[in-house]
């Protein structure tokens, strides 16, 4: 392991993504990530943590969000966003169709859109009661 | 020029008319927690009657789905007023997301304000 796992926990809610942001960016730097590839970084974590805002506590329960980021190797950054909400796999959210017109397009559904764009590698894992998303970058295309 | 700006959430919304145009300088970052400003001026200024908006993106370096959904949301208010909206000025990570996510065949996307206000309305 070329950089041991670092993990940040913070509430579950929208003012919590500075701070996410700030602290994946160090996980950026520790794996000598290009600048594009942390702006990349920067609208993955904040699309999940959204996503984690948005469904995994439903009503006017709280909970929180752990993000862990790692460096397997030079170059190479993965990062895992946790919750212990409800069991929700946000791969399974049916793609947007790019085609249509400002009328007809929902006003949501991209953000899942631009994980999957962006992410060199992706998974979700249901596992004892936490939702574990897990996603790689890496410095080259 | 009328201004409006948050340093906490670092996004800076400046207004300016030009040839019957309303535009807004948009600059800084479009995230969950800012991007409601956007709407709220955009509302602001068509409730005002105000629904030829050309919106300059060139400042702005970042954007998530949060900041998309505004665009949309302005673009289907002014639609429904037979209002017009006119972006311009996107670059970097921006233009990407814009690309990636199929909004600049939505939208009527320029390269500056000045080719934004001149074309001809079609």
């Amino acid at each position: 392991m070329f950089c041991a796992p670092r993990s940040l926990t913070v509430v579950a809610k929208p003012t919590s993504l500075r701070a996410v942001t700030e602290f994946v960016r160090e996980g950026a730097v520790e794996a000598n990530l290009p600048d594009e590839r942390v702006g990349e970084l920067e609208v993955m974590v904040d699309e999940l943590i959204m996503n984690v805002c948005n469904h995994a506590y439903p009503g006017d329960s709280m909970g929180h969000v752990t993000v862990t980021y790692s460096v397997p190797s030079p170059g190479e950054l993965s990062v895992e966003v946790a919750d212990q909400g409800v069991e929700f796999n946000p791969l399974e959210a049916k793609a947007p169709d790019l085609t249509l017109s400002i009328e007809a397009r929902p006003i949501g559904g991209l953000g899942i859109h631009l994980v999957k764009t962006f992410a060199k590698s992706l998974a979700y894992r249901r596992e004892e009661g936490w939702n574990r998303l897990t996603f790689g970058l890496s410095a080259g295309l | 020029m009328a201004s409006q700006q948050n340093d906490k959430s670092s996004l800076s919304i400046q207004s300016t008319e030009i040839s019957g145009w309303t535009v807004l300088a948009v600059s800084g970052r479009m995230d969950a927690e800012n991007a409601p400003q956007l709407q709220e001026k955009c509302d602001e200024l068509i409730a005002q009657g105000h629904t030829s908006l050309v919106i300059d993106l060139g400042g702005l370096t970042y954007i998530s789905s949060m900041g998309l959904r505004t665009f949309l949301a302005v673009a289907k208010t002014l639609q429904g007023k037979g209002g017009t909206l006119r972006l311009c000025g996107l670059k970097g990570l921006v233009k990407q997301i814009f690309e990636i996510t199929g909004l600049t065949q939505s939208f009527s996307i320029h390269e500056t304000v000045e080719s934004a206000v001149l074309e001809a309305n079609v």
